[in-house]
């Protein structure tokens, strides 16, 4: 069977892409496994000496927890913030809601490094460095836009009478936006969450510049393991996020179909 | 008119420099069907959101039987509202729909249950209450929409609208439907169209606004066949407008020229001798014939079969158009482009046109 030259360069090319994308996550899979006590590949044999210790010490089951709680709290403010938000626009649906929905966004548009030295400056000021409060704060602020942005999609097809409809029907302005527009904002408010959740247990940026000891996150504790101890449970760490990804987005694929 | 049960003054509302309603005026009797009709941009829906009370008035009053309110948000006027995309909540049920209004109002669940059962069976939906409005057509949905707004009994039920979002047969189906509904509760209704069959076929009273303001109200045989001025007679239905002279005469009988035909018109409008009339002339008022059989000459220009009448678009010398409507079963004469024609017509067919 002739194959064209042609067809080869394209999949060698696609295969090639796959393992860029893919080759830099899957190599702390031998390193979590690894049996020295640096980071590097097995010598002698496989050994779970890692996952044993990240299950063991407490600075981190601490750092892994502090980064739970305070994206479940930042997922939980930005997601009321960013609902309510989004339905007062939705309400309004004029040029000032527009120009309102634009600053919200910015802050996925400015530079992290950027916007974290505003953080750094202005929480100085308030005394917010190196408090959970400042981090639970910035982190919200970083997280409003991506739940405003998803309630703003569930709600762009909502009939615009059912406010009308609503409240002739007998149910005041707070009784409609109870009954009618969150339950429509639902899903949307659900994906908002899970985005906000995701933004605040991922961030480095801000956290480098905002706090000091007193507040320890998993992705700092990850970030100062490879600079000073090149501990290989960084790579353990690493591989069970991975895994915890994969089932999740698996059971959301299995879900839907 | 006995009390009527919403009373209109003076209305008046403004988006910039254009008064959507300018002054409008209007009584509704308890039990009315009443609708509003106009083209697009008559403020025939602008006057709906007021009497609901989505929007406020710039200027003027609205009482329902006699208690002012103006100034009432629209959950307390007690007013039903049909929408013209159905407006259902898409995350309820049928039956938690048309439950809403009374789960609002506290009652207690065995009174939603039947009177939901109640709403429900009103408008032959029964089968479907435990279906998500996303499962339903749109004749459905409008449907169910009818009977959320009624199941609470409203004051007035308001109507936006409603039909034109469905398709044509349907659309009759659900005329005759209304009526009946409307026949069997005694609710007032107030219903907004542009579609001048739907008013004519289902109202008590058709009031015609354009540009905000009344052009002429009343029941929908006076407006057909007298029209006020010539946005009405054109917007109700088809006219015909002819410029005449009154030539002689008194009284209720005129002898008019136009263009060198002569006719006796018979009307009640009063007339002087010498005055210039606009007529407006409905075209099945029209009588066709052979060239000599009626006083008005003139030259078959088109043609169109409309299945049970039979519309001859007919030109008369100096460039009038007349549109002859006739029933297709008249055999006497086959009208062709280009046959030389005469028209003639009743001496009580043309309406005299206040002057514009």
């Amino acid at each position: 069977m002739h194959v064209s030259a042609f067809k080869i360069f394209f999949q060698t090319g696609a295969w090639l892409v796959i393992a860029f994308l893919v080759l830099p996550i899957l190599v702390v899979l031998p390193i979590s496994f690894t049996d020295t006590s640096y980071i590097g590949l097995p010598k002698e044999g496989l050994s779970l000496q890692h996952y044993a210790n990240y299950f063991t010490d407490p600075d981190w089951l601490n750092a892994t927890w502090t980064s739970v709680w305070v994206g479940l709290v930042v997922a939980t403010c930005a997601s009321v913030l960013g609902t309510a938000f989004a339905i007062g626009c939705w309400f309004l649906s004029d040029r000032a809601a527009m120009v309102a929905r634009w600053i919200l966004i910015t802050p996925i548009l400015v530079p992290p490094v950027v916007q974290s030295l505003g953080f750094y400056r202005f929480w100085v000021k308030l005394g917010l460095i190196d408090t959970h409060v400042g981090v639970i704060l910035a982190h919200t602020l970083l997280a409003l836009p991506y739940v405003s942005i998803s309630v703003f999609a569930a709600l762009s097809n909502l009939d615009r009478n059912l406010p009308r409809a609503a409240r002739s029907l007998g149910a005041s302005v707070m009784q409609t936006v109870w009954a009618v527009v969150v339950p429509a904002a639902r899903p949307g408010i659900a994906t908002g969450f899970i985005f906000a959740f995701i933004v605040s247990f991922d961030e480095i940026v801000g956290v480098l510049f905002i706090t000091v000891r007193n507040v320890q996150t998993l992705p700092k504790m990850i970030w100062e393991g490879i600079q000073d101890n090149i501990d290989p449970t960084i790579a353990a760490v690493a591989t069970l996020l991975i895994v915890l990804t994969l089932i999740a987005t698996a059971i959301g694929v299995l879900r839907r179909t | 008119m006995n009390e009527p049960i919403l009373s209109i003054k003076n209305a008046v509302k403004r988006y910039g420099p254009v008064n959507a309603l300018d002054g409008v005026n209007l009584d509704v009797a308890e039990g009315e069907f009443l609708t509003l009709l106009g083209p697009s941009g008559s403020g025939k829906t602008t006057l709906l959101s007021a009497i609901a009370g989505f929007i406020a008035l710039d200027e003027g009053q609205l009482a329902l039987r006699s208690a002012d309110i103006t100034g009432k948000p629209p959950e307390h006027r007690d007013f039903g509202m049909v929408f013209q995309g159905y407006a259902l909540f898409p995350t309820m049920t049928v039956r938690e729909n048309v439950g809403f209004p009374l789960k609002i109002r506290k009652r207690s669940a065995s009174e939603i249950e039947k009177r939901v059962n109640e709403a429900l069976e009103m408008v032959q939906m029964s089968a479907f209450a435990d279906r998500m409005p996303s499962q339903l057509s749109g004749g459905q949905q409008q449907r169910i929409a009818l009977a959320r707004a009624m199941s609470f009994d409203p004051q007035i039920l308001l109507l936006d609208e409603p039909l034109s979002a469905l398709d044509k047969k349907l659309r009759a189906d659900l005329q005759w439907e209304l009526k009946d509904l409307h026949q069997k509760l005694g609710v007032t209704f107030i219903y907004v169209t542009h579609d001048q069959d739907e008013a004519l076929s289902m109202s008590d009273r058709i009031v015609i606004l354009k540009d905000g303001a009344i052009q002429q109200e009343g029941d929908p045989n006076t407006l057909y066949d007298q029209p006020r001025n010539r946005f009405v007679a054109d917007f109700l239905g088809k006219s015909n407008f002819l410029e005449a002279a009154v030539v002689a005469g008194s009284g209720a009988s005129f002898q008019c020229e136009t263009k060198g035909a002569a006719f006796t018109l018979d009307t009640q409008t009063p007339c002087r001798e010498g005055e210039t009339i606009t007529l407006a002339l409905r075209p099945e008022r029209l009588r066709l014939g052979l060239p000599g059989e009626e006083f008005v000459p003139g030259t078959v220009k088109q043609v169109s079969y409309l299945g049970e009448r039979c519309q001859v678009l007919v030109t008369r010398e100096g460039g009038d158009e007349f549109l002859v409507s006739r029933p297709t079963w008249k055999t006497d004469i086959t009208p062709t482009p280009g046959l030389q024609v005469s028209i003639g017509w009743d001496a009580d067919a043309p309406v005299v046109l206040a002057p514009a």
